[in-house]
């Protein structure tokens, strides 16, 4: 798994790529940690994730739970039909905004900012 | 029928190796994408509860064996382990997969999640091993109508 962070129109922007398993997910909550402490909006771009197991459906269920507290917008992007089917089994498909593409994602955040 | 098997020690670190064995016997018994995924996603969650519940650090010896089976209509992946004795069937399911994120209880989601995603799941325990059988209807079901 790797993961690369960038910021774009001033939207931070987490791209991960590989598998979430139990082996990497704590690397992922790691790299998610800045923004905890940033309140910045937050696109999470999971358009090259190959495979994610409950370990990162727990990292996703922390940002959230962040994120809600902060009040501060979490974007998911290019989840798979895997990933959604995942996220959806085990009902948290519903409690995210997602979006197609990342620009979509983007844009979202930008008209109700 | 068992062509090959796998042992590898039990922990995170074996995970990426038993998904690779497990979508090499999904890919041999034809199963069609999705299912594979869904296969390797529980093959997963049940290989990460043996490593924590199984005590992978405090027993160094600890490993998973994977073998497979494929018959005309189903794959059957094994997974045969040392550790505690360990019957995922009898955890805490994911509770209540409806209620808010907010209060959701952070475990029980992995053997849910295994267990909703094959077509048979059974646990046995004799000799001292743990047996986790996962089981693959070979053919796809019929495509649901639009």
């Amino acid at each position: 798994m790797e993961i690369q962070t960038q910021q774009v129109d001033a939207i931070e922007v987490v791209t991960v790529q590989g598998d979430i398993d139990s082996k990497t997910a704590p690397a992922f909550q790691e790299a998610l940690l800045p923004f905890y402490a940033s309140n910045d909006d937050l696109v999470l771009n999971m358009s090259q994730v190959t495979f994610m197991s409950s370990a990162g459906l727990r990292v996703l269920l922390s940002v959230y739970r962040q994120a809600s507290q902060a009040s501060t917008r979490l974007v998911l992007v290019g989840l798979s039909e895997e990933l959604q089917d995942t996220m959806s089994a085990t009902g948290f498909l519903e409690h995210f905004e997602t979006y197609t593409t990342l620009d979509e994602g983007i844009a979202a955040i930008k008209q109700k900012a | 029928m068992n062509n090959d098997n796998v042992q590898v020690p039990a922990s995170f670190d074996s995970l990426s190796s038993i998904r690779t064995y497990v979508m090499q016997a999904a890919s041999a018994a034809g199963l069609e994408h999705k299912r594979a995924y869904r296969l390797q996603l529980a093959v997963d969650e049940i290989a990460t509860n043996v490593v924590t519940h199984g005590g992978g650090s405090e027993q160094p010896d600890a490993y998973i064996r994977v073998s497979h089976e494929i018959t005309d209509e189903c794959l059957t992946i094994v997974l045969e382990d040392n550790s505690h004795p360990f019957d995922p069937t009898q955890q805490t399911l994911a509770s209540d997969i409806n209620a808010p994120l907010e209060e959701r209880p952070i475990g029980g989601l992995g053997v849910y999640l295994a267990l909703k995603n094959v077509d048979t799941f059974t646990y046995k325990y004799a000799n001292q091993h743990n047996r986790n059988i996962l089981v693959m209807y070979r053919q796809t079901p019929p495509p649901e109508t639009q």
